[in-house]
């Protein structure tokens, strides 16, 4: 029964009803809708709840409101005041602190909190009073950039973009991004944040058994549960679906088998969370146990259990193979017999997490008229509208998917998930909205992430340590369902064949299906895995040669225009700069194989798509869409599909559009990530916004600048050519001191051209080989990146701790080099934490060690290391502005040269991760 | 999100009337930064949460040559506290080495005494304990760490418990019949179900720690795969009084190896001499073999019982330099 509650927030006295066994963040956020406050782990692992309670951080997530008593209370929303935000808001934003935004307000509060006592903080206090908020994106980096700022800002910190680039008016400037001081303050609304009237909770119930047959469902005692407005199973939707359209091998809900621990059965919608969960309990369902297959060996054997009966076409299956690509280019045997170094191994990755802080939500209403809208924390909002309209057999058009500020993805909401389908269909059923959050653990069953590899390779060099072949052997273990894992096979073999150059390679992958939570893409999705295993044999085959590491990555250099041996063309690549960039920066040349024992420096390099070549479905429309609005107010409204999932896509779209046309960026708008309002775009996903939308954002804006340009030459009555745009005005070329304030300009071209749009569109490029396979993979643009950690590993404990880590990506033209930065650091943070510390692991049950944010532990700002972000520009012929990738590729290098370090360090190959220190005491003392 | 099971908060305003209020349904709560989320895992569903926020605070201070900290002291507190590092400054360093900021901020002394055994079997929500078909600790049969069905061996997690052991401290319970003192070491008992030789309703009110003698040297090592928000993977308390590098009296108690902390016995023979180098390495041996961590935590137990010499030696060492 609720009871009455007296609080101070945010220095007003607040009366309210409440249940006394909800905690402070659930009465802020559900109560009091203060909902700046997040929610991340469910029980104090996170710090994204984190509030002051007299001033000092707590969780409000592991603290009862009904205790609070006459503390004062402050949240995110209370420390902007009539002024405007926070010094220290201001800093986040300025910095390029935010990036998804959604650990920020803990973080901000406990930032906050150090700085009242120690007003000048060392970076030591700073890393430790941050150590318990985690931040999935930056590294933290710009983070401790912030604080720092703020430390020494007596008053406001002034927002400076800094100087464009030589010839540009925006690009190249050290813009904010668009959204960040909303994310800093508590205004920007994510998923779990909506709520709507008469809204419904929902809740999932899911197998406790890795394989079973599902015999029946009895949903009729939780459906007569006072409070339960709808139940429904895996019947009410039984159209199987798949992010990639012709494998479609789920259902929202288990039909007639489940697959994992984890796996979605039946669902509810109720009045209240408590209710659904009674609810759930409530289900009787009957299981035959059947046997399980948790590792590829158990699946691969005779007499694995099948998982699937039947494949995506209805026929029946003899084995667990998901799918196998076999390819080969050049003599590979005799190639690898002429090889004077021959580096042979077998390399393992366990599995990781994508992990963002805010778990995944979904919000579903209907209109009368049964219009479903559903907003979703997902990064593919028109994948996700095509299997809702596939699966509940509906047109497109009745459907409306808006994706809200979303909390970090990395991969891991770039398809349809269970609750989405669900809230749909029970909103539908009880006629009201419903809402859908999954808890910690929920997130990890659904999982869709970076999978466990075993991969055999060997790689020959000549005497010159030119590589000859390559030759790989992979094992991928796939998990229950199939996502994109045709991709993932592909991508596997595919590409690895840049920025190393080698003129005949052969690859064997398959993946294969296990009791297991689905994995998907991550972040380097498909070929995180085996860039560890090339880059490691690579550096034994230069130790083989008396080489050293950075020279034989030179000499193995990929050049711009040059095709690569499956038949990519890489268009441009700065490799040799960013070897150059680490060697410097590191001081490689006077420290790799001279620092005492314990202290190593290793390097890799790797190279990623901008996008894939084709969307996951053929089609012949635009992969990306923009459309400008503009009038007499002086604003311009972009409206584009793309996901800003925290990278700053809406920043893009914003000073493409203002370096066109004129209008500073803080007059331009993005509506983003709307199927009702937006062109399409394919989503947050291969690396493809900047270059895509980008492209397509600069059609439109030149078209936009074409009017303006046209309006104000007629006006003045001089040549076209002769009007120049600059920011927040237009000029006369030949006579500077005539301007036009843009707003001015913008008024001549809807008088003279009437209501003023504009739209563009990226299409899809013909690109890659002709032979089965040759299309995935290829890209319109690859990065380059390369490397250099310093580790530090105690040889008596085996503890590796990564100190530094020079990072130098080449990202063609840097339209935001403060974005780019965050995409390198953030981007090197997950590999590092993959590389030292994260495992998503199971019981030989199959049931997962520790779905939750305490025993899967990410990195903190107290361990993270240093890292020097720099930033190459070999500018891309395709991308806009010579723009390519900068999301993903930054992730591959690290964990192969935080291995290579560690032979430095202590003269170890270690070859399965994570590199604990167990594995490497024990690496040590097998050497020994 | 994992939700608390339904409860009625009380809310008393003196120990005598927490320990009135308590019956065999309810339970105490200070920080609540262990309670609440075992109980959103379902480990409990107490009808009653006796709040322990309006207690008068009793802060530190020095009595009768001892330190006396009450129990509602947070972790925060005791680690700046300019009395407990000056006069026990491996309690301050425990302290300042537990979980987070944000929940030494809230965590207090006596709830980080009294925290409760930890098992990776154990401390799941409740799905994922119905789906390993439960264990001994809760609804269960079956220890999944040494598979039987009689012990259970969660771990004792407490940073601040070794220390206090090694500081012999004391603590005052008050219950139904009135306060009692009982020494620390007498407080455990060799079960992770039942870790505590409470009586029921019994509440920690104050720990007495005698004030060190001069010359004392002590430190608490922590082994953790972060720096922040985990818990021990291994404790290792040092205390002692020295004479330069002559130790007059040593003690060592290792955590989070078993369901209760271990005292390592037999280092009278180290004492009243100069502590070699041969001398440390022979304690980090007494150490390493009676440390014998189990698989109800993170880590390899092997790997973590060679840490408790490697510990031993580099903590030793440097107390002896000092």
């Amino acid at each position: 029964m609720k009871s009455l509650l007296r609080l101070n927030i945010n220095g007003e006295p607040v009366e309210l009803a409440a249940h006394p066994h909800w905690s402070l963040l659930e009465v802020l956020r559900y109560e009091l809708g203060l909902t700046g406050s997040k929610q991340g782990c469910d029980k104090g692992d996170c710090g994204a709840c984190t509030v002051l309670i007299d001033g000092k951080p707590k969780l409000a997530c592991c603290t009862l409101a009904a205790t609070v008593g006459d503390a004062q209370v402050t949240t995110i929303e209370g420390l902007a005041d009539s002024d405007g935000p926070d010094p220290v808001q201001r800093a986040f934003d300025v910095t390029g602190a935010l990036q998804c935004g959604f650990c920020q307000p803990g973080m901000i509060l406990s930032a906050k909190a150090l700085l009242r006592d120690h007003p000048e903080p060392s970076d030591a206090q700073i890393r430790e009073a941050l150590a318990g908020n985690l931040c999935r994106c930056t590294g933290y980096t710009k983070i401790f950039d912030a604080v720092r700022l703020a430390a020494s800002q007596d008053r406001q910190v002034p927002i400076a973009y800094g100087e464009p680039a030589e010839g540009f008016i925006v690009l190249g400037s050290r813009g904010r991004k668009a959204d960040s001081i909303g994310k800093a303050t508590g205004e920007a609304l994510y998923t779990d944040d909506l709520s709507l009237p008469r809204m419904a909770h929902g809740k999932i119930l899911r197998s406790p058994h890795a394989h079973a047959r599902i015999l029946g469902v009895d949903t009729s005692k939780a459906a007569a549960l006072p409070g339960v407005f709808a139940v429904m199973t895996g019947q009410d939707v039984p159209i199987p679906y798949c992010v990639i359209p012709w494998t479609p091998d789920e259902t929202a809900l288990c039909t007639d088998r489940v697959r994992y621990i984890g796996d979605g059965v039946a669902a509810v919608a109720a009045a209240d969370e408590d209710t659904a969960n009674a609810a759930l309990d409530l289900i009787q369902v009957d299981y035959e146990v059947l046997p399980a297959a948790i590792e590829p060996a158990q699946a691969l054997a005779p007499d694995a259990p099948i998982l699937h009966e039947l494949d995506w076409k209805g026929r029946p299956r003899k084995d667990n193979i998901c799918k196998t690509v076999e390819l080969e280019f050049g003599p590979v045997d005799d190639k690898l017999a002429q090889s004077v170094a021959v580096a042979e191994g077998t390399w393992h990755y366990e599995g990781s997490t994508h992990g963002p802080i805010e778990p995944h939500a979904a919000l579903a209403t209907w209109s009368q008229d049964g219009q479903l809208t559903i907003w979703s924390a997902t990064q593919v909002p028109h994948y996700l509208h095509r299997e809702l309209a596939r699966v509940l057999e509906l047109p497109q058009a009745k459907i409306r998917v808006i994706q809200p500020a979303l909390g970090g993805a990395f991969g891991g909401k770039s398809e349809p998930f269970d609750l989405e389908f669900c809230a749909a269909v029970l909103a539908r059923k009880a006629g009201r909205p419903v809402k859908f959050l999954y808890t910690r653990e929920e997130v990890f069953y659904s999982h869709r992430g970076r999978h466990p590899m075993t991969m055999h390779f060997k790689v020959g060099c000549d005497t010159e340590g030119r590589v000859l072949a390559v030759d790989s052997d992979i094992t991928i273990d796939g998990g229950a369902y199939h996502s994109f894992g045709m991709i993932t096979t592909y991508y596997s073999g595919q590409l690895l064949t840049g920025p190393i150059d080698f003129q005949s390679y052969r690859f064997r992958s398959s993946r294969v299906y296990t009791n297991k939570p689905c994995c998907g893409p991550k972040r380097g999705h498909g070929s995180v895995q085996p860039r560890f295993a090339f880059e490691g044999a690579l550096d034994e085959a230069a130790e083989q040669l008396g080489m050293d590491p950075i020279q034989i990555r030179r000499v193995n250099a990929i050049e711009s225009g040059q095709e690569t041996v499956n038949g990519q063309l890489i268009p441009s690549t700065g490799l040799l700069a960013c070897l150059d960039s680490v060697e410097r920066g590191s001081g490689w040349k006077e420290r790799w194989g001279k620092l005492p024992l314990g202290r190593g420096l290793g390097v890799a390099t790797s190279m990623y798509i901008s996008g894939t070549a084709y969307p996951v479905y053929p089609n012949e429309m635009p992969q990306s869409g923009v459309q400008l609005q503009a009038d007499r107010s002086g604003k311009i409204t972009v409206f584009c599909g793309a996901s800003d999932i925290g990278q700053g896509s809406d920043g893009m779209l914003a000073y493409i559009v203002a370096e066109e046309t004129g209008v500073p960026p803080d007059d331009i708008v993005v509506v983003s990530s709307d199927t009702d309002l937006c062109p399409v775009d394919l989503g947050a996903y291969s690396s493809r916004v900047t270059f895509m939308c980008g492209t397509a954002a600069q059609e439109a804006a030149r078209k936009l600048r074409t009017r303006i340009v046209d309006a104000v030459a007629l006006h003045w009555q001089v040549p076209d050519a002769q009007v120049g745009v600059a920011l927040g005005f237009v000029y006369d070329k030949d006579d500077r001191g005539r301007q036009l304030d843009i707003r001015e300009a913008l008024i001549l071209a809807e008088s003279r051209f009437g209501t003023l749009g504009a739209t563009g569109g990226y299409r899809t490029r013909a690109v890659g080989a002709k032979y089965r396979g040759g299309t995935i993979g290829a890209s319109p643009a690859y990065s380059t990146t390369a490397h250099v950690a310093e580790v530090a590993v105690d040889p008596e404990t085996g503890v590796v701790r990564v100190e530094k880590v020079w990072a130098a990506h080449d990202c063609g033209r840097a339209l935001n080099p403060q974005l780019v930065e965050g995409q390198i650091e953030g981007s090197v943070y997950m590999g590092y934490a993959e590389a030292i510390m994260e495992a998503h692991t199971f019981r030989t049950d199959g049931l997962h060690t520790g779905p939750n944010l305490l025993d899967y532990r990410m990195p903190t700002s107290a361990e993270c290391p240093e890292f020097f972000a720099s930033i190459i520009e070999s500018l891309d012929p395709g991308g806009p502005y010579g723009a390519k990738e900068a999301g993903e590729g930054p992730l591959h290098p690290i964990i192969p040269a935080i291995a290579n370090a560690i032979w430095d360090a202590v003269g170890v190959r270690v070859r399965r991760m994570p590199f604990t220190p167990e594995r490497v005491l024990a690496a040590m003392k097998e050497r020994s | 999100m994992l939700r608390l099971p339904p409860f009625v908060v009380l809310q008393p305003e003196t120990p005598e009337q927490a320990v009135a209020a308590w019956h065999p349904e309810a339970v105490y709560m200070a920080g609540g930064t262990d309670l609440l989320p075992n109980l959103k895992h379902g480990l409990g569903a107490p009808k009653q949460l006796i709040s322990l926020n309006r207690l008068p605070r009793g802060g530190i201070l020095i009595e009768a040559e001892q330190l006396v900290v009450c129990a509602s002291t947070t972790l925060s507190e005791l680690a700046q506290s300019k009395l407990v590092r000056g006069l026990a400054p491996p309690l301050a360093r425990a302290a300042s080495l537990v979980a987070s900021p944000q929940i030494r901020n809230a965590g207090t002394l006596g709830g980080n005494i009294l925290l409760d055994t930890r098992c990776l079997f154990y401390n799941q929500t409740a799905f994922w304990r119905r789906a390993l078909g439960h264990c001994l600790k809760a609804e269960g049969d079956w220890c999944h760490v040494i598979g039987g069905p009689k012990t259970c061996v969660a771990a004792q997690s407490s940073d601040t418990v070794p220390v206090l052991l090694g500081l012999d401290a004391s603590v005052e319970l008050l219950g139904a019949s009135g306060a009692r003192v009982l020494a620390l070491r007498d407080l455990f008992r060799f079960n992770g179900m039942d870790h505590l030789k409470l009586e029921p309703g019994e509440l920690l009110t104050r720990v007495f720690i005698p004030r060190p003698a001069p010359g004392f040297r002590g430190t608490y090592e922590k082994l953790r795969v972060r720096d922040s928000i985990d818990f021990p993977q291994l404790g290792l308390a040092i205390s002692g009084t020295w004479e330069g590098t002559t130790p007059k009296t040593l003690d060592i108690v290792v955590g989070a190896a078993g369901p209760i902390p271990k005292p390592i016995g037999k280092l009278e023979a180290f004492c009243g001499q100069e502590l070699t180098d041969e001398g440390i390495e022979a304690i980090a041996e007494l150490v390493r073999k009676g440390t014998r961590p189990n698989e109800a935590i993170h880590g390899d137990p092997a790997w973590r019982r060679q840490m408790s010499a490697v510990m031993t030696r580099r903590a030793l060492t440097a107390l002896r330099d000092a």
